[in-house]
């Protein structure tokens, strides 16, 4: 009884089915052109559509969310409708065409990664009228009377909708059913966490400590707010690089707001990998110091002959460009930094033999010192440098003043 | 070729020529038949035109959006942008 009232909410496929059929088939009737009408193909994949849209809908009205007013577009995948027909994408997107033209389909939205969107013709979904709580309770008594009583062959239902049905074990997600028939409670619910005070029995749980789990599910709702706050961060560091880019390398060039987002979403995806890699605060925070530094170097280049010449902001922060763009300045950069690195090193081994001369003729600060004493000081001043190769040269360097 | 539709347009320019004639313009938004419209674009292929297809032949030419009341994107006056 409770499901049969339960199956009434919900759609019906075999009715859709047909539905999509008689639009289909009004359709071809309509159109004189060969070119406009449907073929089977076109017609498997609107099956196709309204099957799992269907399924969906069911879905969102079992959760608890009955539609009052609009239908929710069906949100799916390209790649997986093809998967699910056993064709390409392109089949899929040349049939939405066809079915957007023909009044299937209303309206699609792109949402990039998290797929597509359709809006089914309404025609095919009109919702079912919800059983009225006002009905006559003794109409319903006989309804469900003449269901039990009659004898009606049991026949199989036109189309297949053995998969489609209510999962059995549906209920153990709801919660509905008791304490003791062992349905673990849900795990970031505070009280039931507690070793002592759990609802369900520890017994039953032989596999995985639920406290662990739970642990894990409450670190993730706490992370969700740290997250937010992080993408504010990061997005922020992309508005403040084409701020202090803005003046520096296109001082001369107006930007609609169009415009200026779509130069922000190149940055986002070429300058910061679209915050792909993993990394805290101050490591963003320092990247965000070199990309300044980049910055002003370009200037610098372009400021130093007034033939140079950068591409337009759209062009020199685009992913795809790989011969003009910003991101090549990266290896000029990492050359640049490799550079004043070696003439740092170059001075500061030019100072120290300075200081050994000095101290074998008896002059200089270090004079009263003994030989270990300055070489001690001199390593430890170097060794403040925390580079490798600045200790290897001066080693060699000594060794050729101890030598002669 | 294809053209730009009017109707589907992101936005359109308006161009007082220099002879006294005034004409509007629909921004291509598209980069191939399938693409996702880029409004970005279709003001860059407009602002071209300005520039180069109708260079000197115009005194003031303004780029709005292509819907009731929109606002105006750019303004440009003797080949020169002001906003």
């Amino acid at each position: 009884m409770k499901n049969k009232s339960a199956s009434r909410l919900q759609y019906d496929f075999g009715k859709l089915f047909t539905a999509a059929k008689t639009f289909i088939d009004t359709h071809n009737k309509k159109s004189t052109n060969l070119k406009d009408r449907l073929n089977a193909n076109h017609r498997a994949t609107a099956e196709l559509i309204v099957r799992l849209y269907a399924k969906q809908l069911n879905k969102l009205i079992s959760s608890g969310n009955p539609m009052h007013h609009e239908f929710p577009g069906f949100k799916t995948f390209n790649p997986s409708l093809a998967s699910c027909k056993g064709c390409t994408t392109r089949t899929i997107m040349n049939h939405k065409e066809r079915l957007k033209s023909a009044g299937f389909i209303i309206k699609e939205t792109h949402h990039g990664k998290t797929g597509i969107e359709l809006w089914i013709n309404p025609l095919i979904f009109t919702p079912k009228k919800l059983p009225t709580p006002t009905v006559c309770k003794e109409t319903k008594i006989s309804q469900i009377t003449s269901f039990f009583t009659k004898r009606v062959k049991n026949f199989h239902p036109l189309v297949h909708v053995q998969q489609e049905q209510n999962n059995n074990n549906s209920s153990v997600d709801i919660l509905i059913t008791s304490e003791k028939q062992g349905v673990r409670p849900k795990a970031h619910k505070q009280k039931y966490n507690c070793v002592t005070r759990t609802a369900h029995e520890q017994h039953m749980n032989t596999r995985e400590s639920r406290t662990s789990d739970s642990d894990k599910q409450t670190r993730r709702l706490k992370n969700s707010s740290t997250g937010e706050s992080e993408s504010a961060f990061l997005l922020n560091l992309v508005q403040d690089f084409w701020l202090y880019t803005q003046p520096k390398l296109f001082e001369s060039a107006i930007f609609s707001k169009p415009e200026e987002t779509e130069i922000l979403n190149f940055i986002w995806s070429s300058v910061y990998r679209k915050f792909k890699i993993k990394g805290s605060t101050n490591e963003w925070k320092s990247y965000q110091e070199t990309l300044y530094a980049r910055v002003d170097m370009v200037k610098r280049w372009l400021v130093r002959n007034p033939c140079r010449w950068i591409p337009p902001a759209h062009l020199y922060f685009h992913p795809e460009n790989k011969r003009n763009s910003f991101i090549k300045t990266y290896r000029w950069f990492i050359k640049q930094q490799a550079l004043k690195r070696q003439i740092r090193n170059r001075i500061l081994i030019q100072k120290a033999e300075q200081e050994w001369k000095d101290y074998n003729q008896g002059e200089g600060k270090n004079r009263h010192k003994t030989r270990l004493q300055l070489f001690r000081l001199q390593q430890q001043h170097l060794d403040s440098y925390g580079d490798p190769m600045l200790i290897r040269a001066y080693e060699k360097s000594l060794q050729k003043i101890v030598n002669t | 070729m294809t053209h730009p539709d009017p109707n589907t347009a992101l936005s359109k320019c308006i161009i007082y020529f220099n002879d006294g004639n005034s004409r509007t313009f629909y921004s291509l938004d598209k980069k191939h038949k399938k693409s996702k419209p880029n409004q970005a674009l279709g003001i860059r292929r407009l602002e071209k035109m300005l520039l180069q297809h109708f260079k000197g032949t115009w005194r003031t030419a303004i780029i709005y959006e292509n819907c009731t009341n929109g606002k105006e994107l750019a303004k440009y006056k003797n080949g020169v942008r002001l906003f």
